[in-house]
């Protein structure tokens, strides 16, 4: 066993000389124990702590450290230890891992061999800390397999307590699995450029026509900073602008959030005020049958009838028009301007002639402050939190 | 006799936690049992509706403040028994449901509308550090938002944490008579929302006379899709699966719609950071082409001998 932990201590672990010391006391021996070698936990309760890397291949090395012992005991503590540790070394989505933790347990051991035993719980303490692991698989989205199945049955019986758990898990998990109509890949990316693409094509899928377009402020030749602006609009929107009156300002409104699962994105909006709600003049009762009119021998309606209007657009809401969205790497003031004259040149050239400004506050809910905004606070107050950049 | 009813107050006030361990006399054969590395469970039933969490209502502590408080309610109960009666009288109810009308329930617009909400968080009962609020917006819409942190706190009791729940208040008829909303003639959920990208849940609670029916509720997922524009979500009450205290039953059944007694919206994604959900309305239609009583398995498994599945 010491060959063993002398091999694997170069890779892994490092043992904490305190442990080791209390150990050669042979605190817990009942005999005295001078001939033998003394004896060490093989995975100790610090040892996930003292790891020094931390991925998935370090957090596998470690179960193959732990059965390797000969005579392996401490199954439970050292699972119920190994969950707690599957956030820290990134294998919480990982499927393989959990089958690994499954198969710290000897196969055949826990199997009940009678009725009693199988409707009491044959070993609580085991199936438990695996119904915790499938507990944490559940709490994480990891859909088990058949393999996963073959462990269970093979260490608790066909009708051991963590066996019906995965049933249960692998009736309802694959029924919520794709249930989003916003499905995000699995695992999410991390990069903040990928999740933005996702972010606003998101947001854009409000109108089918909408085109996501990727800006790089390099490409300006006014721009300050190198980023990107992922930037979503569609022909609707464009026409919008286009019939849009010159004294009335457009405003640049943000930093939003959007959640894509659990990471996070701040976004931005082109807003105008909301168009005047559609009304009829008269408002007729339609109850009222005094004044009843017969289409054949009437005078038939003028041409020019306010009773027909153009259908307002997605974009057209009541508390404002939205006229793009976009996400920029640096979400500063700078990115916001370049992504201006980006729209200005892809189809929107009436930009130039509308007045656009910063607002630190939106009707739309509650807004991010940017730290470039707060420290042009003082300007935001004196122009009434307005900022014209025009 | 007044150490008689003080004794009785504290065996009620500590009953729900299964723990006898305040009177020593009653302790005294569970300490000859040995050691107890966990809480012993000596009873089936529960005492409390509430399982133990504070209502944060405040009861008057003296006889003459409760008789006080009573007869303030009286006559606000007399009020609302006084309309009873006239809808009873005027009786007009709804004959025709028409496919694509959407009636709605609740809707958000002025501050009276929160009355009937009651707000709650982890952190209310000690147990989180979330915290949320349920305002009217500045367009006049509710606007349900706050943080959600999924951090335990380290009392070694609490394994999971993090949730925000909005809810409303039990259905009620006058002198504080238990009532039931009726949504059978309605086939979908029908809400106009504006979310942050979060998944929430909605939950239809049905609670039951029994103590293993009062936390009986209808689960379903609501996707929001973020993003500055409003969405209509439209759910059918057959997607609705069936849930008691956070875990999804292996008996499902249809939603019994006839006996609605609360209406929730929860977020507990484990997604730390601000959230915010702009609502409208709640209400539900009626769809004549859905049939479907519920979309989850009904037929029974042979199993000879596992209790309880």
């Amino acid at each position: 066993m010491n060959n063993v932990l002398r091999t694997c201590r170069g890779f892994v672990l490092f043992y904490n000389r305190q442990s080791i010391k209390s150990v050669q006391r042979g605190f817990h021996s009942t005999e005295p124990c001078l001939d033998k070698p003394p004896k060490v936990d093989v995975v100790s309760v610090d040892s996930f702590n003292n790891v020094k890397e931390k991925n998935k291949k370090t957090f596998l090395d470690m179960l193959k450290v732990y059965r390797m012992e000969k005579y392996r005991s401490g199954h439970v503590e050292f699972i119920n230890k190994a969950i707690k540790h599957l956030d820290e070394f990134g294998v919480n989505e990982d499927l393989e891992t959990y089958k690994k933790l499954i198969q710290v347990l000897p196969a055949g051991k826990f199997v009940p061999q009678n009725y009693i035993q199988s409707e009491f719980m044959h070993y609580p303490k085991h199936q438990q800390c695996i119904i915790d692991l499938l507990q944490k698989m559940e709490d994480n989205g990891v859909i088990p397999d058949w393999e996963v199945e073959d462990m269970l049955v093979k260490r608790f019986g066909p009708r051991g307590f963590p066996v019906r758990r995965y049933w249960r898990m692998m009736y309802w998990m694959p029924k919520f699995n794709n249930l989003s109509p916003w499905p995000i890949p699995k695992p999410a990316p991390n990069d903040p450029y990928e999740l933005a693409l996702l972010a606003i094509k998101r947001i854009s899928s409000i109108d089918i026509e909408s085109e996501v377009k990727v800006y790089k402020t390099k490409e300006l030749e006014e721009s300050i900073e190198d980023t990107w602006i992922v930037s979503g609009q569609s022909p609707d929107q464009k026409k919008i602008v286009a019939n849009h009156p010159d004294n009335i300002p457009i405003y640049i409104e943000g930093g939003f959030r959007i959640w894509l699962r659990k990471q996070s994105i701040i976004y931005f909006i082109l807003r105008t005020e909301p168009s005047p709600a559609i009304k009829n003049e008269e408002e007729e009762d339609e109850d009222d049958i005094s004044n009843f009119r017969v289409p054949f021998f009437d005078k038939p309606i003028p041409k020019k009838s306010d009773k027909i209007a153009k259908k307002k657009t997605v974009h057209e809401q009541e508390d404002g028009t939205i006229i793009a969205v976009a996400a920029t790497g640096t979400s500063s003031k700078n990115s916001l301007l370049s992504w201006i004259r980006f729209l200005e040149k892809d189809g929107n050239p009436r930009l130039t002639h509308i007045p656009i400004l910063f607002t630190s506050k939106s009707p739309l809910g509650n807004v991010e402050p940017l730290s470039e905004l707060d420290e042009s606070k003082k300007e935001v107050e004196q122009s009434k939190q307005k900022v014209p950049i025009e | 006799m007044q150490r008689v009813k003080t004794f009785a107050e504290v065996l009620s006030r500590n009953r729900w936690k299964g723990s006898l361990g305040v009177y020593p006399a009653l302790t005294d054969w569970t300490r000859r049992r040995g050691v107890h590395t966990s809480a012993t469970t000596l009873e089936f039933h529960e005492y409390d509706k509430r399982s133990g969490y504070d209502t944060g209502f405040e009861i008057a502590e003296t006889r003459t403040e409760r008789i006080r408080l009573g007869l303030q309610q009286l006559k606000k109960e007399i009020k609302l028994w006084k309309k009873e009666v006239q809808e009873v009288l005027i009786s007009d109810p709804i004959f025709e449901y028409r496919a694509g009308e959407v009636d709605v329930f609740w809707r958000f617009y002025e501050e009276s509308s929160l009355d009937h909400w009651i707000v709650t968080s982890d952190s209310d009962h000690a147990e989180g550090f979330s915290k949320c609020d349920l305002k009217i917006g500045h367009q006049g819409y509710g606007l349900f938002h706050g943080n959600l942190c999924s951090r335990v706190p380290k009392d070694g009791r609490i394994q999971n944490s993090g949730y925000c729940n909005m809810i409303t208040k039990r259905v009620s008829k006058s002198f504080q008579r238990d009532s039931f909303l009726d949504w059978s003639p309605y086939t979908h959920l029908n809400l106009r929302l504006r979310g942050d990208g979060r998944s929430y849940l909605i939950n239809i609670h049905v609670s039951g006379q029994f103590d293993i029916m009062w936390n009986d509720v209808f689960t379903f997922v609501l996707y929001t899709r973020g993003g500055p524009y409003w969405q209509t979500t439209r759910i059918p009450f057959s997607k609705f699966f069936f849930a008691s205290k956070g875990r999804i039953q292996d008996k499902q059944a249809p939603l019994p719609l006839y006996r609605i007694t609360h209406f929730g919206i929860t977020v507990s994604d484990k997604a730390d950071g601000p959230f915010q959900l702009e609502i409208d309305y709640i209400g539900a239609d009626f769809d004549p082409t859905h049939h479907e009583e519920t979309a989850y398995e009904m037929y029974e498994v042979q199993q000879n001998y596992i209790i309880g599945t």
